[in-house]
């Protein structure tokens, strides 16, 4: 699989999936809905889909001497891989937000989600709604992209608006704390983001690799 | 030994139907799989591959299933295609370090070298700027770079110019002096003549023969007919039937 993973990144990424990673730093942002650097962060890896598609990649890659379903695999490990780098850019400003520039007014006054562990947690969802519906739908067919990445992206922009007025509700202003008051319940939820992110990701790869099983290239 | 037994391989397309197909490849054998186009070539090799999922039937490699060991088996076939493009603006050099990581115990660095010359690649250039007949010869050196006991061509010479071709073929022979196999799809009759031990005639998705070139001679030529002229008339009296 390490193979595998070198091929993506040195053949098929696009250099964009790499510099979009920088969108993480949008946790910095105040009075912004951060969690749109989780979006821009997968436009970066859907380049790479492109990429691999018009470069033929995914037949190269099944001639290789590796099992058909590693093909999809090498896809999934490459978005966990840009994403685990998202997530680890958006962690480094969200801990910078919580302790260094805790009290620091610009972000007293962030009327919007506070960059926090809910948010991390948040991020985690979304990036794996996108491995679900985005790469999940891409291998139905391992061409198609545009219908699975249109309907991720209602669904990023859905989840990221509920995210942000939550905290409005009577009684969830404790989802929108800052520096580390509310750590218990905030890292809960970001655990619970995490959970879902390693489900919804196994759930969709195991899917995909058995209908790329199927598909004749 | 048998290298690779195709056992009542179908695939059932709306316009199309790979009936049955059944032949076998022995090791330091040339085998050429001859057919029009349509005829079921390119399916019955993508199925050899896994590429294409048949609807029944089974393939072994080696005295293995492909279903149970497919990565295996990869690493000991190499696979060329004249058509596909891969990776257009990557330079050679970027995708055969890729290729090469695959086949860490079998990767050849001195073929490579030799394949690179004899083909005259140059490893800065992408496969963009090759032309049709080069990009041939790049897939054709990732192939024959990492030892395989098998080879199996999709028109292998289809695009190259007569001087390669005869070359390719020599490559062929030489290849089959060390005990290994060549399986290569071709329209090119003269190419059988040159280099084949076995011919696999495909038509209108079945296996119309499979034997060794001398019997197909004897059994469908008729006197005075080159190999050529019996594809002809067999072709039209298929059409006919």
């Amino acid at each position: 699989m390490r193979n595998i993973l070198y091929k993506e990144m040195k053949l098929s990424a696009s250099v964009l999936s790499w510099l979009f990673i920088a969108f993480g730093l949008m946790f910095f942002i105040p009075n912004y809905p951060v969690l749109c650097g989780v979006f821009f962060v997968t436009l970066g890896i859907f380049q790479s889909f492109q990429n691999a598609r018009e470069t033929n990649d995914i037949v190269f890659s099944a001639l290789l001497p590796v099992a058909k379903r590693d093909v999809v695999k090498g896809k999934y490990l490459f978005c966990c891989f840009i994403e685990m780098c998202g997530f680890l850019v958006m962690t480094a400003a969200s801990v910078i937000r919580m302790t260094l520039l805790k009290d620091s007014p610009v972000y007293l006054g962030n009327t919007l989600m506070a960059a926090n562990p809910f948010a991390l947690g948040m991020a985690l969802l979304i990036f794996g709604l996108f491995n679900l519906i985005f790469a999940g739908g891409f291998f139905k067919t391992a061409y198609k992209f545009a219908k699975p990445f249109v309907t991720y992206i209602i669904v990023c922009f859905a989840v990221i608006g509920v995210a942000e007025s939550l905290h409005f509700f009577p009684g969830l202003e404790k989802l929108n704390a800052v520096g580390t008051d509310e750590h218990a319940l905030q890292l809960s939820l970001l655990a619970a983001g995490a959970v879902l992110y390693v489900l919804l990701t196994l759930l969709s790869c195991r899917r995909s690799c058995a209908r790329f099983e199927k598909i004749d290239l | 030994m048998s290298i690779v037994t195709v056992r009542n391989l179908t695939k059932t397309y709306p316009a199309f139907k790979l009936d049955s197909v059944s032949f076998s490849l022995r090791e330091g054998r040339i085998a050429g799989f001859i057919g029009r186009n349509g005829a079921g070539k390119t399916t019955s090799i993508k199925s050899m591959l896994n590429l294409v999922r048949p609807d029944s039937g089974e393939i072994i490699y080696f005295d293995m299933p492909l279903k149970d060991n497919e990565a295996q088996i990869k690493s000991r076939i190499g696979y060329s295609t004249g058509t596909v493009n891969w990776y257009p603006r990557k330079k050679i050099r970027d995708i055969v370090n890729v290729e090469k990581r695959f086949f860490p115990d079998t990767w050849d660095e001195g073929s490579f070298r030799k394949y690179m010359t004899m083909f005259s690649l140059d490893e800065d250039k992408t496969p963009l700027e090759l032309s049709e007949g080069m990009k041939v010869k790049c897939n054709l050196m990732l192939a024959l770079s990492h030892r395989a006991e098998l080879l199996m061509l999709d028109e292998p010479t289809s695009g190259l110019d007569p001087f390669s071709r005869d070359e390719l073929l020599e490559v062929f022979t030489e290849l089959k002096r060390q005990g290994v196999a060549v399986f290569f799809s071709t329209h090119i009759i003269s190419d059988l003549e040159k280099c084949a031990d076995d011919i696999i005639y495909i038509s209108g998705g079945r296996i119309a023969a499979a034997m060794p070139i001398a019997d197909f001679r004897v059994k469908h030529s008729r006197e005075g007919e080159n190999l050529e002229d019996t594809f002809l008339r067999l072709e039209k009296e298929a059409r006919h039937a």
